[in-house]
């Protein structure tokens, strides 16, 4: 679905570093997240971060991922992509405990 | 005597457990051993509470919930005390019924980031060295779906016979053809021995 041309294999231990570091980043980032999350439950009211978000969010799929890919099609469609955008942004939600690193690649195994 | 409380915030979500130390365990006068009550406090909404058994069915509801919920899996999770369903995939409805009797149902709506809110306090409160006794890392593990296809006995026994009755016949098959085999092998192995036995015999002539 990558913009590129090179077939990096991760490693074991890069995709561990990299769960744990999303695990912190979405600790961090909780607030902003919520925010973004309580704006699609109240989407008549409070409409700003979530199509701010979205539009963000599909410029850089548009950047960084291969556009004729029907994947990414699907992914950058503004009126099918609010389910994916919702469960990435709950699933960040969910990881912020103590163990949170250890639920989202159980998650992700799970995908 | 005096009870502990504890409280478990979360944006707009708290969660306050009352409850006294095990003293027969020798445990530190600050912790909560025994549950008496707590209360689920959610903002503009109704409070939730009960006792031990209320707050272990209703975290059971949540993870299971969320973790079917992120799967893709099922929509809703039923049980005595509570149900969830979602009504889109940004409204989640619970239904807590009560113990007593002659107490209507309670409905409440919630969106993603409430629904967010009270998984971090269960986790607060899951992960607390204060707070003993919940056992909720049954309810938290996530199981694969694999797994899960693997717990069900009848897709097991359906995954498992066609394949299993396909092996027996090639077996019962096979076991008639090598029968067979064994009685031609033997007779065309006499043969090679009667004609080794005639070359010698040639030879000895000779």
């Amino acid at each position: 679905m990558r913009n590129s041309f090179n077939n990096n294999k991760i490693k074991l231990e890069e995709f561990e570093a990299l769960i744990q570091l999303t695990a912190e980043m979405s600790k961090v980032l909780y607030p902003y997240i919520r925010q973004i999350l309580q704006s699609r439950d109240d989407l008549i009211r409070n409409p700003k971060p979530w199509t701010e978000f979205k539009s963000r969010y599909i410029e850089l799929i548009s950047e960084r991922f291969n556009t004729n890919s029907m994947k990414v099609k699907r992914l950058i469609d503004s009126s099918c992509n609010d389910e994916v955008f919702i469960n990435i942004l709950l699933t960040l939600a969910l990881c912020i405990s103590d163990d949170g690193s250890q639920k989202l690649r159980t998650i992700l195994f799970n995908y | 005597m005096l009870q502990n409380k504890y409280l478990f915030n979360q944006s707009s979500v708290s969660l306050e457990i009352v409850g006294l130390p095990d003293y027969s365990n020798n445990e530190n006068k600050d912790n909560i051993s025994i549950i008496s009550q707590w209360k689920l406090m959610i903002i503009d909404k109704p409070v939730i509470e009960g006792n031990l058994d209320h707050l272990r069915s209703i975290m059971k509801a949540f993870y299971f919930y969320s973790n079917s919920f992120l799967n893709d899996e099922i929509e809703s999770y039923e049980s005595d005390l509570i149900d969830i369903k979602s009504e889109n995939f940004y409204t989640h409805i619970l239904l807590l019924k009560s113990s007593k009797p002659n107490v209507k149902p309670l409905n409440i709506t919630i969106g993603n980031s409430v629904f967010a809110d009270i998984i971090s306090c269960f986790d607060q409160l899951s992960s607390s060295n204060k707070v003993k006794n919940i056992y909720s890392k049954e309810y938290k593990s996530i199981k694969n779906k694999r797994n899960l296809f693997l717990s069900n006995k009848k897709s097991i026994s359906k995954f498992l016979l066609p394949p299993l009755v396909s092996l027996i016949s090639i077996f019962l098959v096979s076991s008639a053809f090598i029968y067979i085999y064994d009685d031609n092998d033997k007779f065309s192995f006499l043969n090679n021995k009667n004609i080794l036995i005639s070359i010698k015999s040639i030879s000895k002539l000779l």
